[in-house]
């Protein structure tokens, strides 16, 4: 019998524990003798911290520490600078900043030592925006250089030649602001010194690894001496990656108190700790011709990364050249350029750039589309790359479900009946469609020339198995991923697959959870360690059954001849076996896989084994008197390669639809002279159940053949179409084009305005020819 | 939250003598939920809080043909929401008190704690302003009665004396012709607190209206009545033509805050459709 | 600074606690009890990661005092299932993917818990209605949605 669950919907391995609410987060995490932590953080932009009195607070009972940046280690932190003190000491950069900490017995204790922590600042002028960070005479966010924090040029193929040729050419900016991740579960951590001196770590994060890593720098120790362990972490949409400082912190007062630190942010806190994604300005000029094929392209962008540059050099390399590979395109030219300021920092975020450039992207194509008179929905599929072709930077393209996942999406929105205009009306509300496809990578080998993973498959002698691996599960379900591909490759029920929680003292080295990276590097790598740990198997089974290992099969629970299934034995005897003989051992075994890719040379190389895709289509209700736009029907195609949980995958594309719609319509910080005015869920408004349809979602596999059993990562692309789709259906609706997000009722209204003065000067200009 | 002594008095009386010694450093608490949440930010750090909740003379919900409606000072919104005297006899009362916030904090907030907030971004002050509520004070003094107009003063400042508290609210019996509905406007469907709150309560006969309270709140620091409409609405028919002049009057009328979630302008075009749709949907008209 | 002892049965257990008056109700529970199923999402009172059942009706946590609590009777999360056997809730959304990283769940139960209990036979609508004062940033609600009308159908005996 097959026991394999690949395909099938199924419940997450740890749907269980979560609904029981036995999960354990960080948070949930209780040391006896555990203190508990509290930061405070700078008020102003910019300022030097003359002088810190912390006499008054450490008086206080039940106070153990607390630390400002001259007890913190001299060493920086940071993911290409390290740029950044865990505490700032001298001056802090962005209001939010981390200035002290305090370790306390209880943590209304350590949140009453705060005020008592006495900071003198100097306020100094602070750069507040890109335009002044770039001026000539502005002074450095960071000593020693100016405000550029990164640039990239490059200009594939003759853009010029593509444009003098084009049949039509447009140009338009577009203006993305920046996303708060907006997990539930704010940051969390529990640190304590074990009693062998070594510095053990509980946190929320989506990289063990790198967490390790980041401390052992950030506090200067020896790797070997920090262990990290993930507890259940709850979402983290690439701000618990590696730009947070809230283990570094809880690490720090654990070194320096010798004692268990919890820290856990509030939400208050958590909005000023979590780099929100990186807003840009995208400048984008495209040459068509009449049929819509694109022959050149130039995009010019300026991004912010605020006072410390994180992951956005990173993600602002993805806005400049990711787009570029969806479409069979020659000619290219891309500047792109990161500033800082003294904002709070931004970073990684879900999509990692590539919805700041689908937004400009997509909302581009229907407008020429429409000049052109033709379907954008055409436009996309003419341009689209198809399988075995090589993109213009140098992407092999194994698989693509592009061209299906429009297909799939538009008709389920009723597409041509819709834009056939007659439902549209011209009453007070008014309904369009917009639709938009957008591609992303599974796996990327820049982080370091590595974009492997490696499992390790333990056999108990009760013929159960243990699964070890270093790459996070946030809730997207990397864990099911696992037991779902080595239950299958040894043909076992998914409930005998037991994958331990990643530590970094058990676990293989992984670099973690981000760049869609784990179903297709852990997932292939899970394959090859459960087809290792079957033929461990196989090799003592055979000559006890006296067969040849191929003649050999796992099922219901034992292994057996094929040809005479009654000539078989469980897998826990096998299990024992391997042990209990000359030479024996624990069936342990270990398999890695890594991509054939390579590190890019100056934006040219295979950097990915495969790439996702996605479309969506919408329809949304203008109500041209309040502004307000509501999206009626939204359905999001993805293509994930294969779905060995289509459940999971409509559950991804159905979350990330929703934030794409908050970032679109609901979501926007609000800064006042550098400060967060509404960093908490009241003001800062997240999608509610109530405020976006019943989402819809369908699957497209287009089997890769890089990918295990033909999967890709899924869950990055399906945010990108959102914005797009969105701003494409109000213009359909009431021919207002938004470029700049989000979409509020002010700027429909505005839109709407400027439209109507404009219909009567037109009407005047007729009157008086 | 910094740490306070916390009171619990079983009557009136108890409390009032509680908060004439405690004096300023204190406040008053009913379900909790606005107070705790500027106490969890340290807005407010009273040294002492004097809990109301188990005072019975503040419960419960009753209602006389003559004397109208009586709701307890800690009557919930969902106790008002799902009271039958106040569906059948105030349904525009219960349809507010079933939309305030969200559902948790209906079972625990009270009207008379939203009341004594004054926070101008919620349902109840607006809507009981336009049914002539009066707000019913107690204390070792006697009670005292304060129309909604007397009680609420600014935001987050009401008329309550140091040593008072509130011990029920009272709206008149309707008249039998009354015909009234109360529109919560979001600036989008994802926000948690009301933009405006527009209430309008009318005596009426057929597609005439003979008299209108009209009361418009959230956007405003405190609601506030618009006489000037409520004039003009006296005594007409209602066609799109009467809302939508109405509506212009009360935008006019009225002095919208300015903030983050919406300028004066915004406000002052939002609060004129909402007050247009409000009077059209009254009145059985298209509200487009 | 004053303290208050207080009497109050959790998940049909009775307790008797002296608790400080600033200590709140979620605090409560996750420290003093161990019942650490109910979430700290945000303690600004929107998230409703900390939603409980008091007296069968679902409260936000975060914004009650756990000195409120005395004489009532609070369900968490961990008060749902019966032994091993589970609450349909708690099936349904194991089955239908009502949840994925689980932070948002032990809320969204207990308000779901409620929201059944006052209206048996919800429309989607009502449902997502229900829901507006619990934030998921995973699910984007539709599996959620899908969930509660499963148990709902499942608690009707169909």
């Amino acid at each position: 019998m097959n026991a394999s669950t690949l395909g099938k919907t199924i419940p997450q391995v740890n749907a269980r524990s979560k609904v029981l609410g036995r999960a354990r987060y960080a948070g949930d995490v209780k040391v006896a003798g555990m203190l508990h932590g509290k930061v405070l953080r700078s008020p102003y932009p910019h300022a030097r911290i003359v002088r810190i009195d912390t006499s008054a607070a450490l008086a206080l009972p039940g106070v153990k520490a607390v630390l400002t940046g001259a007890d913190a280690p001299r060493a920086m932190w940071g993911v290409h600078h390290k740029e950044r003190r865990i505490l700032a000491e001298g001056v802090v950069r962005f209001a939010g900043e981390e200035v002290a900490a305090v370790a306390a017995t209880t943590e209304e204790i350590a949140r009453d030592a705060l005020d008592l922590i006495l900071v003198e600042y100097e306020e100094l002028p602070a750069i507040l925006t890109p335009e002044e960070a770039l001026d000539e005479e502005a002074l450095g966010v960071h000593p020693g250089r100016n405000n550029v924090s990164h640039e990239i040029k490059f200009h594939l193929g003759d853009v010029d030649a593509g444009f003098a040729k084009a049949d039509l050419v447009y140009e338009a900016t577009y203006d993305c602001h920046a996303q708060y991740p907006g997990y539930l579960e704010p940051m969390a951590t529990v640190a304590t010194i074990d009693p062998d001196g070594r510095l053990q770590v509980w946190t929320s994060t989506q990289s063990i690894f790198q967490a390790r890593m980041r401390l052992a720098a950030a506090l200067e120790m020896p790797v070997s001496d920090i262990r990290v362990m993930q507890a259940t972490t709850g979402g983290g949409f690439g701000g618990k990656m590696v730009e947070d400082a809230n283990n570094l912190i809880a690490g720090l007062l654990a070194v320096k108190t010798g004692k268990p630190v919890r820290l856990v942010n509030n939400r208050l806190e958590d909005f000023l700790a979590c780099c929100s994604s990186v807003p840009e300005r995208v400048t984008l000029k495209l040459g068509m011709t009449k049929d819509g094929i694109i022959v050149a392209k130039d995009v010019r962008i300026i991004a912010e990364c605020g006072a410390y540059s994180g992951l956005s050099a990173e993600v602002m390399h993805v806005t400049a050249m990711r787009s570029d590979n969806m479409h069979r395109l020659k000619n290219v030219r891309s500047h792109a350029t990161l500033v800082y300021t003294n904002n709070p920092p931004h970073g990684a975020f879900r999509g990692f750039g590539g919805a700041q450039m689908q937004f400009a992207l997509n909302s581009h194509i229907h407008m020429m589309a429409e000049k052109l008179g033709l379907d954008p929905v055409d436009v996309h599929k003419r341009n689209a790359h198809e399988a075995g072709e090589t993109s213009v930077h140098g992407w092999k393209i194994g698989s693509t479900g592009l061209r299906e996942c429009i297909d799939q999406c538009v008709e389920a929105i009723q597409w041509r009946a819709r834009r056939a205009g007659k439902a549209r009306g011209q009453g007070t509300r008014r309904r369009g469609v917009g639709m938009a496809a957008a591609m992303h990578v599974s796996g990327n080998r820049t982080i370091g020339n590595w974009d492997g993973s490696t499992v390790v498959v333990k056999i108990n002698e009760d013929g159960r198995v243990v699964v070890h691996s270093g790459e996070c599960d946030m809730g997207q379900g990397a864990m099911t991923m696992l037991a779902q591909v080595v239950a299958h490759e040894l043909n076992i029920p998914l409930d005998h697959v037991h994958v331990s929680p990643p530590d970094t003292d058990v676990s293989p080295y992984a670099i973690g959870t981000l760049a869609s990276r784990v179903t297709i590097a852990a997932g292939n790598a899970a394959i090859l360690a459960g087809r290792k740990a079957r033929q461990a198997l196989f090799d003592v089974a055979a000559p006890k059954l006296e067969a040849s290992a191929g003649e050999l099969e796992i099922a219901d629970g034992f292994i057996r001849v094929r040809s005479a299934p009654d000539r078989r034995v469980t897998l826990a005897e096998i299990a024992k076996l391997h042990i209990w003989r000359h030479d024996g051992e624990g069936i342990q075994v270990s398999a890695t896989w890594d991509a054939k890719t390579v590190m890019h040379g100056n934006v040219h190389g295979n950097i990915a084994p495969a790439h996702s895709y996605a479309a969506q289509a919408v329809e949304v209700e203008v109500d041209t008197e309040t502004g307000q736009v509501t999206v009626l029907d939204s359905y999001v195609s993805d293509d994930c390669g294969k779905a060995f949980n289509p459940l999971a995958v409509h559950g991804q594309s159905n979350g990330a639809a929703a934030q794409a719609m908050g970032w679109a319509l609901y979501e926007q910080l609000q800064l006042e002279n550098g400060r967060l005015a509404n960093g908490n869920f009241a003001d800062y408004t997240m999608p509610t159940a109530d405020s976006i349809p019943l989402l819809r979602s369908g699957i497209v596999e287009s089997n890769d053949p890089n990918g295990p059993y033909g999967a890709k990562g899924a869950s990055e692309t399906a945010i990108l179409p959102g914005a797009p789709a969105i701003a494409n259906a109000v213009y359909d609706a009431i021919g207002v084009r938004i470029t700049d997000l989000p979409i509020t009722p002010e700027k429909v209204l505005a839109g709407l305005r400027a439209q109507r003065q404009a219909q009567e000067q037109e009407q005047g200009g007729i009157r008086h020819a | 939250m910094r740490d306070f002594d916390l009171l619990e008095p079983a009557s009136v009386a108890e409390a009032s003598r509680m908060l004439a010694d405690l004096g300023e450093d204190c406040r008053v608490m009913a379900g909790g939920t606005a107070l705790m949440l500027a106490m969890r930010q340290r807005m407010l750090v009273p040294s002492h809080i004097v809990s109301v909740a188990r005072i019975e003379a503040l419960r419960g919900i009753r209602f006389d043909p003559v004397d109208g409606l009586r709701i307890g000072a800690l009557a919930r919104h969902t106790d008002v929401a799902d009271s039958a005297v106040v569906k059948q006899h105030y349904p525009m009362l219960a349809a507010m008190a079933a939309q305030v916030a969200n559902p948790q904090v209906r079972n625990q907030g009270t009207v008379g704690g939203n009341l004594c907030y004054a926070d101008p971004s919620t349902d109840p002050p607006t809507c009981l302003m336009s049914l002539g509520a009066r707000v019913v004070l107690g204390s070792v003094r006697g009670q005292r009665e304060l129309s909604i107009e007397e009680f609420l003063v600014d935001y987050y400042v009401t008329a309550i004396e140091p040593d008072e508290i509130v011990v029920e609210i009272r709206v008149p019996a309707p008249p039998a012709d009354f015909s009234g509905r109360y529109t919560r406007f979001l600036r989008t469907a994802a926000e948690h607190r009301p933009l405006i709150g527009l209430s309008l309560a009318t005596r009426r006969s057929g597609g005439t209206c003979r008299e209108a309270v009209l009361a418009v709140g959230a956007s405003t620091p405190i609601p506030c009545r618009v006489p000037r409409a409520e004039h003009f609405l006296a005594g007409k028919t209602i066609t799109p033509e009467v809302a939508a002049e109405a509506a212009d009057i009360v935008a006019a009328d009225i002095q919208p805050v300015s903030d983050a979630r919406g300028s004066d302008e915004f406000r002052r075009d939002m609060v004129r459709v909402v007050a247009r749709r409000t009077i059209a949907a009254l009145y059985g008209l298209a509200t487009d | 600074m004053s303290k208050h002892l207080i009497e109050v049965t959790v998940n049909g257990e009775r307790h008797s606690v002296e608790v400080p008056a600033r200590r709140m109700l979620s605090d409560f529970l996750r420290d003093d009890l161990n019942l650490t199923g109910t979430k700290r999402g945000c303690e600004t009172g929107i998230c409703g990661a900390c939603s409980v059942l008091v007296d069968g009706e679902v409260v936000k946590s975060c914004l009650s005092l756990a000195v409120q609590a005395d004489g009532r009777s609070i369900t968490t999360v961990e008060g749902l299932a019966k032994g091993d056997e589970l609450h349909p809730l708690q099936q349904s959304f194991m089955e239908c993917g009502g949840l994925q990283c689980g932070y948002c769940t032990p809320g969204m139960l207990m308000t779901a818990c409620h929201l059944l209990e006052r209206n048996p036979r919800p429309t989607a609508d009502e449902v997502r209605e229900g829901l507006n004062g619990n934030l998921c940033r995973c699910t984007g609600y539709a599996q959620i949605v899908e969930s509660i009308l499963d148990a709902s159908e499942k608690m009707r005996g169909n």
